[in-house]
């Protein structure tokens, strides 16, 4: 046990790195624990092994139930369709009008039969109201006359059908294609009588011939199907286990057990994420699989299958891309779904918060499913979207299409697994979510202690509160605005009014009421003195590089007509007001606002306790999610990502404000620079149908001396590493008694 | 083998605001040694054994263990120690010997050499007849019994039992104790956490009286007795108690003004059991 302090010091660094065969270790235990338990058992195995197959059975006996009930018509006034060509042929309508009529069970009454007693119509109606009969063909009196048959309203055929009624509705669509086929042979012999040459009447023949693969017609359905399925139950098939191995484990106090055993925090993370992900996939597969067999079965007996074989047996070998693609869903969903379930105390707890967590998710697996959505290079970007389509091409042999967009996809894939995976980690590290909590909530209290324990500067539940006010009220405040105003200055309002009053006004109050030091909860501090021209070279040389994402991304997603054409007055009010005013209002305004608001008060919150990452990645999102326009906001969170940066190498707010400044001022004075004469212009930009563009030399260079900026400020260390920063600065009288007495004094 | 100076821990609390639950704690143990952790409910004894496990990190101050510091290098810490607490439960869905094997292997122990140490564990702690029985089905003693094994899997050279004889019948807890003198026989280096003064007289080499996160005194049990020159343990405990509630209130007295974080004005607050 002699080891001097350099070979300890060597030993406990390597003991500080995730083993294999421990995270092996825990992932084994997490596995048997979960198969011996008898709730996981039934939910994941047996309950979709034995669901499909009783659900098919269900559907078998209905539609057995439905083949007995052929559709039930009655024809009234038979008497009546004397001088016609035959509607019907002894118990059935005549040859050649229905299609199949076993399925048919037809009654015909004369008129006088009914009307010996009581009265038609009346009579009529309460069949087709009781259900007795599905529908009834009223043919009247009036009927026969040939004069008022075409005229007269009292004259004509009458349907009377049930819409509340399916029964009622199907026969009703057969009885009009009898009809209509009826009405046609009329037609048909009133020409021939007249000596009309048949063949005038069809002048081509149509033939509609589906010439996709047969492997192809099926996939179509089940490539949309299962998919679906498959993610629904993945994510599912995460929650419950996740909720078990976290929040159950720390009701049932296991979890310290395990956090004081030499097992690592990423040992535990890892083996506890391998479980849920395993049994994420297995409820996935076994949910698929069984419905696969089941319905390939049901749909055969029903015989839904066989000729129009929309929905026959799905082609098995292609379904296997659906695995493939399955992994790093689940792992993600898992990852997720043990990150969320962190939080919670208790199962009961666990089951409160993943309900969020799956509302947020299923929109991204309901939107493959819309029609018309297919890959195309904005949908592959978007997590899980992306994947499910790739699925779907993959599975309908779409491969060249497929190909194309795997990297983008396994990109946007692999960057959300990785982020949830580390957010999953960090919980695991923070004592609050692992040890906090369980304490009963009071407004009073609560308020008593958002005053009493105000810091610097904002915690980040504060900063999380401030950034979700601010993107709520934004969005009602879009909802009501209905119109574009077409002057100067309603148009300044309608730029001006949501930065001070919705953006730069509610950090400014949480700032003033929940902190104690304004200045340094909106991070207004002078960073080292090159930084700040530097800034403004940086928005100037950056701005050619941010013309080109915005191209890319309105080409990428382009922006409807509507949208554009909605813009217009606003564009040409911006265009002609004087350039001095636009300046201020386009470019001084937001820069101040958003950069307070962002970089400022939220950055402040979200950077403290080691949070510099969730600092820059969840203010660029903020922001992004704040310009309202989708392809704005996607240009928006790039670009908050880099002022982030910022704003994190030099702390403080400053730098932003003016790199927001440039780049917005750049963005509403090309044209003046163009049209300005100038000849310099010449040599960065060149005119184009599309306004002024930069040219390609000058965006390459200038983005180098951005890059060259940027790489300077990195260098610079910040005067006070606000992550690390203690919570209460000024706070600690209590404990220093001295203090008390000169404060009395 | 453990260090620990001035040590403080706060939590965030939204009743009491900035919570100093550890406050500038000092102590050390040796080798061979039984140290007792004395204080009434909430005085933060628990916070300061879990600290020492690294499953809570210090605000401020250090702590050593076994010459690896809880905050660099608390894997090494967590291997070089045992924990025991009415925290760190044992799994229901896995039998007694399972669940100390588990751990074992958690610990990289070789498949031979556990197998032995185990036989030997479930031997000395007369273990042997509920070998095969779920933890769902085992009575408290047997928990704590399982969870004691779980902790000395690997022979730590230091051991911690945070009010390891709660809810023990009287057996149990003798057999408990007998264990712990035993270990400190072997030359083991033992940290106990307790309120009760009985259990610290028989057992501890030397005690520290913990209050509202404080160390109010320290030292062997005769020692103890000279300098506040009272015999009997219990009432010297309480005396050292009162007296340090009285200096409180005065202080806030003289100082209206200063927010207190706790209602000093009510002493009996801290001695009630936490809900
Ligand atoms: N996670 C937490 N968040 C906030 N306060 C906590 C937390 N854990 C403990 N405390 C507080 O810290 C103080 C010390 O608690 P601790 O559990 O260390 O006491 P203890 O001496 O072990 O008491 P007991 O004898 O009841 O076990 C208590 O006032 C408790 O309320
Ligand atoms: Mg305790």
């Amino acid at each position: 046990m002699n080891l001097t302090s350099q070979q300890k010091r060597k030993k406990a660094r390597t003991a500080g790195r995730p083993r294999l065969s421990a995270i092996w270790l825990i992932y084994a235990r997490e596995m048997r624990d979960q198969l011996r338990d008898r709730r996981t058992l039934f939910t994941i195995a047996i309950l979709p092994i034995l669901l499909y197959p009783l659900v098919g059975m269900l559907l078998l006996q209905i539609a057995q139930f439905t083949r007995q009930h052929p559709t039930s018509i009655v024809v009234v006034g038979t008497e009546f369709l004397t001088d016609a060509p035959p509607l019907l042929e002894g118990e059935k309508f005549a040859e050649g009008l229905a299609d199949n009529n076993e399925r048919l069970e037809l009654i015909h009454y004369k008129w006088s039969d009914i009307a010996s007693h009581s009265d038609v119509a009346e009579e009529t109606s309460a069949w087709v109201r009781d259900g007795s009969f599905d529908l009834v063909i009223m043919v009247p009196p009036e009927f026969a006359d040939s004069s008022l048959r075409g005229v007269d309203e009292k004259a004509s055929v009458q349907l009377l059908y049930n819409v509340a009624s399916d029964q009622s509705m199907v026969a009703r669509d057969r009885v009009m294609t009898v009809l209509s086929a009826w009405r046609g042979s009329w037609i048909r012999d009133r020409l021939a009588t007249s000596g009309v040459d048949m063949t005038m009447l069809d002048p081509f023949k149509l033939n509609d011939v589906d010439i996709a693969p047969e492997r192809t017609r099926e996939a179509a359905f089940w490539s949309k199907l299962l998919p679906f399925i498959m993610l629904v139950w993945a994510m599912t098939g995460a929650f419950y286990p996740a909720i078990d191995l976290v929040a159950g484990e720390k009701e049932r106090g296991t979890l310290e057990t395990l956090l004081c055993s030499p097992a690592l925090r990423g040992e535990i993370v890892w083996g506890k994420l391998g479980a849920v992900t395993t049994f994420s996939m297995l409820t996935a597969i076994l949910n698929a699989g069984s419905m696969l067999v089941t319905s390939t079965f049901v749909f055969g007996q029903i015989g839904l299958g066989g000729a129009n074989a929309a929905m026959g047996s799905p082609p098995l070998a292609p379904m296997l891309w659906l695995l493939v693609a399955l992994v790093p869903l689940s792992a993600l969903f898992s990852a997720l779904a043990l990150a969320v379930a962190a939080m919670a105390r208790s199962s009961k707890e666990g089951q409160y918060y993943l309900m969020p967590l799956m509302m947020v998710t299923l929109p991204l697996v309901l939107l493959p499913m819309l029609p018309g959505t297919t890959l195309s290079v904005g949908t592959s970007l978007i997590p899980v979207t992306g994947m499910f389509l790739l699925v779907r091409s993959l599975v309908e042999g779409q491969y060249a299409t497929a190909i194309m967009y795997i990297p983008m996809v396994a990109f946007v894939t692999g960057l959300c697994l990785w982020m949830a995976t580390r957010w999953a980690r960090s919980q695991f590290d923070d004592e609050s979510v692992l040890f906090g909590g369980g304490e009963q909530w009071e407004l009073s209290m609560w308020v008593r202690h958002l005053w009493r324990d105000r810091q610097t500067a904002a915690t980040p539940a504060q900063a999380f509160a401030c950034g979700a006010i601010i993107l709520v009220t934004l969005f009602f405040g879009k909802l009501a605005v209905t119109d574009v105003p077409t002057d100067f200055v309603g148009i300044a309002k309608l730029v001006s009014l949501p930065q001070f009053a919705m953006i730069l006004f509610p950090a400014i109050m949480m700032a003033l009421v929940l902190t104690t030091s304004v200045r340094k909860s909106l991070r207004i501090r002078m960073p080292h003195w090159t930084v700040l021209p530097l800034s403004v070279l940086v928005g100037f040389t950056l701005h050619p590089a941010y013309t080109l994402l915005a191209r890319s991304v309105s080409y990428a997603y382009p922006i409807s007509e509507e949208a554009a054409l909605a813009m217009q007055p606003f564009v040409q009010q911006i265009t002609d007001a004087p350039w001095v005013s636009i300046i201020l209002l386009m470019a001084l305004v937001p820069a101040i606002c958003e950069e307070l608001a962002f970089r400022g008060f939220i950055f402040g919150g979200l950077v403290r306790e080691n949070g510099r990452f969730r600092a820059v990645v969840v203010t660029a999102i903020m922001f992004g999610i704040s310009h309202g326009i989708v392809q704005q906001s996607i240009c928006a969170t790039f670009m908050g990502l880099m002022l982030g940066w910022v704003a994190l190498r030099t702390g403080s707010v400053l730098p932003g404000i003016l790199i927001h400044f440039t780049n917005n001022t750049m963005s509403v004075s090309m044209d003046r620079i163009m049209n300005s004469g100038w000849e310099g212009s010449q040599l960065l930009m060149h005119s184009t149908e599309a306004g002024p563009e930069y040219r390609p030399v000058w965006i390459i260079i200038s983005t180098l001396m951005a890059v060259a900026c940027l790489l300077y400020i990195a260098s610079l260390r910040p005067a006070v590493d606000e992550a690390k920063a203690d919570l209460v600065e000024s706070d600690l009288e209590y404990i220093d008694p001295t203090k008390a007495i000169a404060v009395s004094m | 083998m453990i260090h620990v100076q001035h040590l403080t821990k706060t939590y965030d609390d939204l009743q009491r605001g900035r919570f100093v639950a550890v406050d500038e704690v000092s102590f050390s143990v040796n080798r061979g040694e039984i140290f007792g952790l004395l204080g009434p409910n909430g005085a933060g004894k628990t916070t300061v054994l879990r600290i020492l496990s690294t499953v809570l990190s210090p605000t401020s101050g250090i702590a050593n263990v076994a010459g690896y510091d809880v905050v660099t290098d608390p894997a090494e810490v967590r291997r070089h120690i045992g924990f025991v607490s009415n925290n760190t439960a044992i799994y229901d869905r896995m039998t007694a010997w399972e669940m100390v094997e588990y751990f074992g292997r958690l610990h990289g122990m070789s498949a031979s050499h556990l197998n032995e140490r185990l036989e030997t564990l479930f031997t000395q702690l007369r273990m042997n007849d509920f070998r095969d029985v779920p933890g769902a089905k085992m009575s408290t003693g047997m928990k704590q019994k399982v969870s004691i094994a779980r902790a000395m899997v690997h022979d730590p050279p230091v051991l911690i039992f945070d009010e390891a004889t709660l809810g023990l019948d009287v057996l149990v807890a003798r057999n408990l104790l007998a264990v712990i003198r035993s270990l400190r026989d072997a030359g083991k280096c033992l940290i106990f956490s307790t309120h009760i003064m009985s259990e610290v007289e028989r057992l501890c080499d030397r005690i520290a009286i913990m209050h509202r996160g404080k160390i109010l005194d320290s030292g062997t049990l005769p020692e103890l007795r000279d300098r506040h020159d009272e015999h009997d343990f219990e009432e010297l405990f309480f005396g050292l108690l009162s007296r340090h509630e009285h200096a409180d209130c005065e202080a806030l007295q003289s100082h209206p003004d200063g927010l207190a974080p706790v209602d000093f004005t009510n002493p009996a607050t801290s001695m009630e059991a936490r809900s």
